[in-house]
C-alpha cells in the first residue's frame, strides 16, 4: 500500500473514533488493516532513510488512536504495547511536531503502571519525562499526585481524585485502582484495629452498602459479629516466637569451618 | 601532590559545575607554571628550569613511556603499559603544543601520513618548534602501541585546549584503528582512548550518536575478556543513558552484563554510583545504599575527586533519608563536601523533625539545585518520610493522643486522612500502635525489648559473616615471592625482586595519586 492510501485508511479511522459513539469493533478493524500496512512501509525500522516526516507523523498518529482505544477496549496488554512503540517516536525523533495527545497517553501510562501496581517501572518512566511538564502539565501531574497520596496513605484524596481527571481514559485504570486501594485499606486495618464496627468499616472501605461489606468481610476472613454489628481482626501477637533452631546450626557450623581455616 | 592546594581553593567554590568550567580556563595557568607540577613534585631544584629544560623532561617521560609500552606488548605483561598509562595524569599538566609535535617529529619519518595526520591537529605554531635535532634522531616506531599511544596524549590535548570538533575528528580515527589492530597488548591504551572519545562527543552534546560503537566495542571486549575497556565501556555507556534519563535501558544494561571482577577501583566506584542510582529510582534503597557506600569508599580520598564525592553523596544522603535514616551530621562539615550538600542538610532537618511546612519551603527555594542535580524526584519521594518521621515522633511522645491532634500537628487535610495514614504506618510497621475507631484515637503499645527478640543474634551474623570474608579476602589477595628453583640464575632471580619492589612501590604511590579522570566525571 502506498502513503496516499494508508492515509486515507487512517483519516477513516480517526473519524470513526472521534464520533460521539464510535463503533470500537470497527476501529479495531482499521487499526489491524493500518499496522499491517504501516509495517509494508517499514514505520518500525528507523534508520536515516525512513527520516521522512510525513510518514512518522501518520505513523505516531495511528499508534495513538491504537492506545486509546486499547484503554476503550480495556484491553491492557495491548494499550502497553502501543505505549511502547509510541516510545520512540516521543524520545528519538526530537524534529517531529510535538502531539498534542503526547502527555495525555505518558500520563495514562504512568496511571497504568500504578494501577498494576508497578511502582519501580511508574518511577523510571517518571525520569524520562521532562521536569518542565513534570510540574506543570495536569494529565501528568494527576498521577503524580495520586502515587504520593498512595504512599502516604490518604485514601481519602485518592478516592476523591476520581473526580478530577484530565481525561474520560482515565476512568479506566482508576477504577482498577480502587479494588487495589481497597485491599490496601482492608490490610491496614486488620494491623490497626482489634475490631471496627460494621457501619464504619464500609465508610473506610468507601461501600455504600451492608451486602458489599458482608462479601468483602468473608473475602478478608474477618470474624463478624452479627449480634454486635462488628467485624473482629485476628491479631497475631499470640503467635508464638520458635527458636530457629536450624538456621542457628547452619550458622554455627559455618563459623567453625571459617575458623578452622584461620587457625 | 604539590599542587593540592591550589586545586582545593578552586573546588572549594563548591559546586562540580563550577569545577568544570573553570578548568579549561585554568589549565592554560597550569601549563605556564608547571614547574611545581613536575614529575612527582619532589624536584625541587626543578623549579628554575626554563621552558626549553621542561620540554626536555616531558619528551624524555613519553619516550620512557615508549619502552615501556613496547616491553609491555613484547612480554605480554600488562603491567607495563598500566605504569606508563598512570603517569599519564602527571604528564597532561606538561603537555604542550611544543612537547607534542617535537616527540611526534623524533618519532615518525616525515612522509609517514600519520606524522602529518597528527601534526595537523596541532597548529601551525607547534610546527615551528620543531627542532632540526629532533628530525635527526628519528627512532622508528615500529609497535602500533606506541602510535596509539601518541594519539591520545594529542587527544588529552585537544581537550585541554577545547578544540571539541578536532578532538571528534582525531577520536573517529583513532577508535578505528584500535578495533582494526586488534592486539591484546593495546586493551589498556584502548579503553583510555575510549574514555576520551565519549568525553569529546559528551561535550559536543552527541552522545547518543556514539551508543551503537560503544555497544559494539563491549560485546568485542566481553569475547575477549578485555577487564580494562569492558568496564570502562559499560560506565560510558550507563553514563550515556543517564544522560537522556534512559534509566530503563541503564537497568537493562547492568541486569545483562557482569562488571569485570579485576576493575580498578575508580571504574568501580563509577560502577556502584550509576548502579546506586538506578536502585533508588526503582525503589531498592537497601541495594542502593550498598552500592553508593562502596562507591564514596572506593572513590579516592582527595580533592581531585571532589565532584564524584559530592555527586555520590548527595544521592547517598537522599537515600538514607528515604530509608528512614539520618546521615550523620559530620558529613556534612566535610570541607570537600560542606557547600554543595547546603541544600542537602536543610531538606535532612526538615525530615528529621518531620515538619512538612519547612520541607515544602526548602523544596521550593532550592528546585533549580535538585534540577540540576537530577535528584529532584527522588526528593519528591521524601515527603511521606517526613509524615512517617512525625507520626513516630507523636507515637514515642504520646501513649494516647486523638487523631484530630494527629491531623493537626501534621498539617494534615482531614480527619479521616490522619485515620488512613496513620492505620497504614501500623502496617508498615513505622510505629507500634492501636487505633481506636469508636472514640477516634490512637494508642502506642509498649516498647518491646529487642534482646527478646532473633534481632540481635542477625545482627551479630552479619558483622561476623563481614569480619571472616575480610579475612578470606585478604588471603586471596597476598602476594608471595617467586619460588626459588635451582637451575635458576641468581642475576635473574635478583631481577625479579628488584621489579617487584619498584611494583609494589608504585602501586603504594599510586593509591595516592588519583586518576585525574575523576574529576571530570
Amino acid at each position: 500500500m502506498a502513503v496516499p492510501e494508508v492515509k486515507k485508511l487512517a483519516q477513516a479511522l480517526s473519524q470513526e473514533y472521534n464520533k460521539p459513539n464510535p463503533d470500537l469493533a470497527k476501529c479495531g478493524q482499521y487499526l489491524s488493516q493500518l499496522k499491517i500496512a504501516l509495517i509494508e512501509l517499514q514505520y518500525l525500522t528507523h534508520d536515516d532513510k525512513h527520516n521522512n516526516i510525513e510518514e512518522l507523523t501518520l505513523a505516531r498518529d495511528v499508534l495513538e488512536i491504537g492506545a486509546q482505544w486499547s484503554v476503550r477496549t480495556k484491553d491492557i496488554p495491548s494499550f502497553e504495547r502501543y505505549m511502547a512503540q509510541l516510545q520512540t517516536y516521543y524520545n528519538d525523533h526530537p524534529n517531529l511536531p510535538a502531539s498534542p495527545l503526547k502527555y495525555n497517553l505518558i500520563g495514562l501510562n504512568l496511571l497504568c503502571l500504578l494501577s498494576q501496581n508497578r511502582i519501580s517501572d511508574f518511577h523510571t518512566a517518571l525520569e524520562t519525562i521532562d521536569p518542565e511538564q513534570l510540574h506543570s502539565n495536569p494529565a501528568i501531574q494527576h498521577p503524580i499526585k495520586l502515587e504520593q497520596s498512595l504512599m502516604e496513605g490518604s485514601y481519602n484524596r485518592v478516592w476523591s481524585s476520581r473526580s478530577e481527571v484530565p481525561s474520560k481514559e482515565y476512568l479506566f485504570f482508576i477504577d482498577i485502582l480502587m479494588d487495589t486501594i481497597r485491599n490496601e485499606i482492608a490490610s491496614c486495618s486488620e494491623k490497626a484495629y482489634t475490631s471496627l464496627p460494621l457501619a464504619d468499616a464500609g465508610t473506610l472501605l468507601f461501600f455504600t452498602n451492608m451486602a458489599d461489606i458482608l462479601n468483602f468481610a468473608q473475602e478478608r476472613n474477618w470474624k463478624v459479629n452479627p449480634a454486635e454489628q462488628k467485624a473482629y481482626f485476628h491479631s497475631d501477637a499470640d503467635e508464638k516466637i520458635n527458636i530457629p533452631s536450624e538456621q542457628i546450626i547452619k550458622q554455627t557450623m559455618f563459623y567453625a569451618r571459617d575458623m578452622d581455616r584461620i587457625v | 601532590m604539590s599542587d593540592a592546594p591550589r586545586r582545593s581553593t578552586r573546588l572549594n567554590k563548591g559546586q562540580e559545575e563550577e569545577a568544570k568550567k573553570t578548568k579549561h580556563a585554568d589549565h592554560d595557568v597550569e601549563m605556564e607554571d608547571t614547574t611545581d607540577a613536575t614529575k612527582d613534585g619532589d624536584k625541587p631544584e626543578e623549579k628554575v628550569l626554563g621552558v626549553k629544560e621542561l620540554e626536555a623532561i616531558a619528551i624524555a617521560d613519553i619516550k620512557q613511556h615508549f619502552v615501556l609500552f613496547t616491553k609491555s606488548a613484547k612480554t605480554h605483561e600488562a603491567r607495563f603499559a598500566v605504569r606508563a598509562l598512570r603517569s599519564v595524569s602527571s604528564l597532561r599538566k606538561r603537555l604542550t603544543a611544543a612537547v607534542l609535535a617535537r616527540t611526534i617529529a623524533s618519532s615518525y619519518t616525515k612522509d609517514e601520513e600519520e606524522r602529518q595526520r597528527l601534526l595537523g591537529y596541532l597548529g601551525p605554531e607547534a610546527l615551528s618548534s620543531i627542532t632540526s635535532e629532533d628530525e635527526a634522531t628519528v627512532t622508528k616506531v615500529d609497535t602500533p602501541e606506541v602510535g596509539v599511544y601518541l594519539h591520545l596524549l594529542v587527544m588529552i590535548y585537544l581537550l585541554d585546549q577545547g578544540q571539541i570538533e578536532k578532538g571528534i575528528e582525531l577520536s573517529n580515527v583513532t577508535v578505528k584503528t584500535v578495533q582494526e589492530l586488534n592486539r591484546r597488548s593495546l586493551d589498556q591504551l584502548a579503553a583510555k582512548v575510549y574514555f576520551y572519545y565519549a568525553r569529546f562527543y559528551e561535550l559536543a552534546g552527541r552522545l547518543a550518536e556514539i551508543r551503537p560503537t560503544l555497544l559494539n566495542a563491549q560485546r568485542t571486549a566481553t569475547l575477549r575478556r578485555d577487564d580494562d575497556t569492558q568496564s570502562t565501556l559499560i560506565n560510558l555507556l550507563l553514563r550515556n543513558y543517564f544522560h537522556y534519563n534512559l534509566y530503563d535501558q541503564a537497568d537493562k544494561l547492568v541486569s545483562k552484563t557482569t562488571f569485570p571482577e579485576n576493575a580498578t577501583n575508580n571504574q568501580l566506584a563509577r560502577y556502584m554510583y550509576y548502579l546506586g542510582r538506578i536502585k533508588a529510582i526503582q525503589l531498592e534503597y537497601t541495594e542502593s545504599h550498598q552500592s553508593l557506600l562502596q562507591a564514596v569508599r572506593k572513590a579516592p580520598q582527595n580533592t581531585v575527586t571532589a565532584g564524584f564525592q559530592q555527586e555520590a553523596n548527595k544521592l547517598l544522603i537522599i537515600v538514607q533519608l528515604l530509608m528512614g535514616e539520618i546521615p550523620e551530621r559530620s558529613l556534612f562539615r566535610q570541607p570537600v563536601l560542606r557547600k554543595a550538600l547546603v541544600p542537602y542538610f536543610q531538606i535532612t532537618q526538615a525530615v528529621r523533625v518531620g515538619d512538612l511546612t519547612k520541607f515544602q519551603e526548602t523544596l521550593a527555594t532550592h528546585a533549580a539545585t535538585f534540577n540540576t542535580d537530577k535528584n529532584y524526584t527522588l526528593i519528591l519521594r521524601l515527603r511521606h518520610n517526613v509524615i512517617k518521621t512525625g507520626i513516630r515522633m507523636i507515637s514515642l511522645s504520646y501513649s494516647r493522643i486523638s487523631l484530630r491532634d494527629v491531623c493537626l500537628k501534621l498539617h494534615l487535610d482531614s480527619e479521616e486522612d490522619a485515620e488512613y495514614i496513620v492505620a497504614k504506618s501500623i502496617r508498615d510497621g513505622v510505629i507500634d500502635a492501636t487505633i481506636d475507631h469508636e472514640k477516634g484515637f490512637m494508642r502506642s503499645k509498649e516498647n518491646v525489648d529487642i534482646y527478646s527478640t532473633n534481632e540481635p543474634q542477625h545482627a551479630f551474623h552479619q558483622r561476623i559473616g563481614f569480619c571472616l570474608k575480610l579475612h578470606n579476602d585478604s588471603v586471596k589477595a597476598m602476594r608471595f615471592p617467586l619460588k626459588v628453583t635451582p637451575n635458576q640464575d641468581a642475576a635473574e632471580l635478583e631481577a625479579a625482586r628488584d621489579q617487584e619492589k619498584t611494583l609494589v612501590q608504585e602501586i603504594a604511590e599510586a593509591d595516592e595519586d588519583m586518576d585525574e579522570d575523576h574529576d571530570e566525571l
